[in-house]
């Protein structure tokens, strides 16, 4: 009986696979547009420009605070209410890039805040600007304190972006879905689709706690 | 050189500089010292401006610190900053650290920059560690660190918050020793310190700081054998009995 099962699994294995490519077609794009925004963001966060700082600050509330299928189902069913019509694709990458950038953010800021405020100053008293005071002194500090969550944050968005499988995009959730149908197993068919995400995120799983294990001695950080 | 005239700073409710009037002229040595927080870090804090100012004006090298209009990046580049926790850069090297300045805002080529942080190292007795990070330091080797970047800038003008405080006592002469030979070379320098000998051995002028008021100015055998204010003869009781 599972013989017969799995053959026909095999049979759709190339589906799966395609599945898998949306999958990593949408969290790669979102991912890194999701950083460069992320950090973007978390420094105007950072910044003296109230204005700016208060604007960044809501938006990111508001979309930690509200679900990511709700964010998805928003961007693609009722925006085109207000004529912005987007295929399934892009309005999937538009949710997961901002969700991504949001909580990136947040994980910069922290960055950020952890480079003590001497750091600054030492950096102020010699007329450095304040690109040169980030880019030379602040942020290469902050990476230490970034790397390690942000790779984490990236296992988490990956498996958020099974989400989208709801407005349509053919991802490996959706062909889950969808090859169910045919072969009623559903231990076996979902057992594959947990397979296809874990063999994405375990490296980077390990990623991430090599990343902390050296940030956390790493350099010499002596009395600062 | 440097020019305080009637500075008023407030915290919040907290007025921390109360009508400060001041003057220190070129290659002049001034030690600032008082109790804990009677605003002495901030007096110099606010030279470079660190910190604003709520009231008066402070003139450097003819230039108005807190007016908008000053070039600041210009202002810092004259002026060094020592601080007591030494603030290095962790991620760099010695020499990294000093020469990282010249090259931003003073723009000279990588290779001048690193001769001329070669150099200042060297001068602070150093030159054998431009590779080492600071953690690879002692407290007394940062802090002669910290002095040399601000050094490399070339600066007019050095400043010191209290240098050797967060310093164990065996380190605390090779950082005054440095100091002691830029005073000799015609340095203008404001030091906030406890060391008082440091102050009566090298500065022309004490100022003495309590409550955001400056009590007493003095040279520094007047202002220790005969202080005229009160204030000024508890404070030296306490911190002379050792």
């Amino acid at each position: 009986m599972w013989g017969f099962y799995i053959e026909q699994l095999m049979h759709s294995l190339p589906f799966f696979l395609k599945g898998l490519w949306m999958t990593i077609a949408v969290s790669g794009i979102s991912l890194v547009v999701g950083t460069l925004l992320g950090f973007l963001w978390g420094i105007i966060r950072s910044s003296q420009n109230r204005i700016l700082k208060a604007l960044v600050g809501a938006w990111v509330d508001i979309i930690r605070g509200t679900p990511f299928l709700v964010q998805v189902f928003i961007i693609f069913f009722i925006l085109p209410e207000f004529g912005i019509q987007l295929e399934a694709f892009p309005a999937a990458v538009i949710a997961l890039t901002n969700l991504a950038a949001c909580f990136i953010c947040e994980i910069v800021v922290a960055g950020i805040q952890a480079v003590p405020w001497g750091q600054r100053e030492a950096a102020i008293s010699t007329g450095l600007n304040w690109y040169q005071q980030l880019r030379n002194v602040i942020m290469p500090q902050a990476m230490r304190v970034i790397l390690p969550p942000l790779v984490g944050q990236y296992v988490l968005l990956i498996k958020d972006s099974s989400v989208v499988s709801a407005i349509g995009v053919v991802d490996v959730t959706r062909v889950g879905w969808l090859t169910v149908q045919r072969v009623p197993q559903g231990l076996l068919v979902f057992g594959l689709v947990a397979l296809l995400y874990f063999i994405i995120c375990y490296p980077l799983i390990q990623l991430s706690n090599s990343l902390e294990k050296r940030m956390s001695s790493g350099y010499s950080r002596g009395k600062v | 050189m440097i020019e305080f005239k009637d500075v008023h700073k407030w915290f919040g409710d907290l007025n921390v500089l109360k009508g400060i009037n001041l003057k220190v002229a070129q290659a002049e040595v001034m030690v600032v010292c008082g109790p804990s927080g009677s605003g002495k870090s901030t007096l110099i804090r606010c030279i470079n401006r660190l910190e604003s100012i709520q009231k008066g004006e402070i003139v450097v090298d003819a230039m108005k610190v807190h007016d908008p209009k000053t070039n600041m990046t210009k202002l810092r580049a004259e002026i060094g900053f020592v601080f007591q926790q030494f603030n290095l850069y962790p991620h760099m090297t010695a020499l990294q650290n000093v020469t990282l300045a010249p090259m931003k805002v003073r723009k000279i080529a990588r290779k001048e920059a690193e001769n001329m942080g070669r150099y200042s190292l060297e001068k602070v007795g150093l030159g054998d560690k431009l590779h080492q990070y600071p953690a690879q330091l002692s407290g007394g080797q940062q802090q002669r660190v910290a002095i040399a970047r601000g050094l490399c800038m070339r600066p007019k003008i050095m400043l010191f918050d209290e240098p050797t405080s967060a310093l164990d006592p065996e380190m605390i002469n090779e950082v005054l020793e440095v100091m002691r030979n830029l005073a000799r070379e015609g340095m203008t320098m404001i030091v906030v310190t406890h060391e008082m000998g440091f102050a009566r051995e090298v500065s022309h002028r004490v100022a003495f700081m309590d409550f955001g008021e400056l009590i007493e100015i003095a040279p520094p055998d007047e202002f220790f054998s005969h202080p005229k204010s009160e204030r000024t003869k508890l404070f030296l009781s306490k911190i002379l009995t050792h």
